[in-house]
């Protein structure tokens, strides 16, 4: 059984389409605002942050811990995510 | 900087970093945190007073720092002074500046360059100061903080230990680690629990805690790392009543654990899920002899050897009889007769029986 939660699932196991931010596994709604706030107001916006990082998980979380306060099970289940949903669709 | 920080309340690490940032020599590698405190509150508090004034005497004064800075140091950190603040650099120079120690940057946007300009800082800092005792990255200090937080108090040294393990260490270790800590025990057990690896099974006794603190350092892997796919090294799981020259005796290669938790791998259990019992195989072929395997075969078949033996001396018999009574004209006759009611059957093959023969397949 892996250890990826029901919402790490639903966001991987289809193509992102339009969803928001909090529709990523380990991003609520206190780092959703705070991504907003940002500019980020769509997942695929997040997206385009992470491939402009060149789908580098370790210096996602770097950005995402810094840009929004997230801890590193946050960010890291965030980049684990997008780079499950770039290895599935992209 | 958008706001200043009190040093003293910065790790040393964090201070370092600021002082390479703002282009500092660094003191001697086994300074006190005063030192550090002492210059970053010289430099850089000068410097964020001078962010209140103009740009150009910014640059002047940054310039002037950076050149007494550069002679300054040049004897103690040449190379570090070289290379100029990551946040000066245009995006070309950091591309290359990063390519240099070995990382293909992507894009370098306005998302992305605070990103890059401290990866190149904590390169310069790995670079400088990695034989130091403080050299772990900010990002390994983040992924402990909660549980690093604690043992930082209690037990610096090994704490950073803690952080230079193997990311596959389970959280459970550090959190045995803090009641181990909160337990007071002695400093190497502690030290001696972060060297090894410990499973799943890691809080089962506590009973050998006070064992033997003299034995060496290592890592005993095959007795404490239980992964589902290695074959678990040791047999039985002891009691918890049995004292520790037992322990001693039986497993005399034990390294103690700074908790005193001792993990012995169970065998796995015959008939468990997934582990039936095989017979079949049980008993190997070569310590069977040959006669026993030929007696058991024959066994397997309907009649024993036995019974067949004596039942073919008893067919020998009979016809060694007969074979003896063949000059009596009776036993002749009897033959005949049976051989004139098989000629009834088709069976021609004998001399046609008379009238006694007659009267004895009647009888038959």
């Amino acid at each position: 059984m892996s250890t990826t939660s029901q919402k790490h699932r639903d966001f991987v196991g289809e193509p992102m389409g339009d969803k928001p931010v909090i529709a990523l596994s380990g991003i609520g709604e206190t780092l959703g605002k705070k991504l907003e706030e940002q500019g980020f107001d769509k997942a695929f916006v997040v997206l385009g942050q992470f491939l402009l990082l060149k789908k580098d998980t370790e210096m996602f979380t770097d950005w995402l811990k810094d840009a929004t306060g997230a801890n590193s099970r946050q960010a890291g289940s965030c980049a684990q995510c997008l780079k499950e949903w770039c290895d599935a669709f992209l | 900087m958008p706001f200043v920080e009190d040093p003293a309340h910065l790790s040393i690490a964090r201070l370092k970093s600021d002082l390479l940032a703002h282009n500092v020599a660094l003191p001697p590698a086994a300074s006190k945190k005063e030192v550090y405190v002492e210059l970053h509150l010289k430099n850089i508090d000068q410097k964020n007073a001078a962010e209140f004034s103009s740009d150009d005497e910014e640059e002047t004064r940054e310039a002037a720092r950076e050149s007494s800075g550069f002679e300054h140091s040049r004897d103690k950190d040449p190379e570090v002074t070289q290379m100029p603040d990551p946040s000066d650099l245009t995006d070309e120079y950091l591309r290359e500046a990063l390519l240099k120690h070995g990382v293909k940057a992507g894009p370098i946007v306005a998302s992305t360059r605070t990103l890059y300009e401290n990866k190149l800082r904590k390169l310069l800092l790995h670079s400088n100061g990695d034989d130091e005792l403080y050299s772990d990255s900010e990002e390994e200090q983040e992924k402990r903080d909660d549980i690093e937080s604690v043992l930082e108090e209690q037990k610096p040294e090994e704490a950073k230990k803690i952080k230079g393990e193997n990311d596959k260490t389970f959280s459970i270790t550090q959190m045995v680690q803090e009641m181990e800590s909160r337990g007071s025990l002695s400093d190497c057990t502690v030290k001696e629990l972060n060297s090894s690896r410990v499973g799943e099974h890691c809080s089962r006794s506590y009973r050998f805690a006070m064992n033997d603190l003299d034995k060496s350092r290592s890592t005993d892997q095959s007795l404490y790392h239980t992964p589902k796919d290695v074959h678990p090294p040791r047999g039985m799981k002891l009691p918890q009543e049995s004292g520790k020259p037992i322990l001693k005796d039986l497993f005399p290669d034990t390294k103690p654990t700074t908790t005193g938790i001792y993990v012995t791998p169970r065998r796995p259990i015959k008939g468990a899920a997934q582990r039936p019992v095989q017979y079949s195989y049980s008993y190997p072929d070569t310590l069977v002899s040959p006669v026993t395997l030929e007696r058991r075969e024959v066994e397997r078949r309907l009649v024993s050897i036995h019974i067949q033996i004596l039942f073919f001396f008893f067919v020998a018999c009979i016809l060694f009889y007969i074979y003896v009574n063949v000059q009596d004209s009776t036993v002749l006759a009897l033959l005949d007769s049976f051989s004139h009611c098989f000629d009834k059957e088709g069976w021609a093959f004998l001399q046609p029986g008379t009238e006694g023969t007659q009267a004895v397949c009647k009888q038959d």
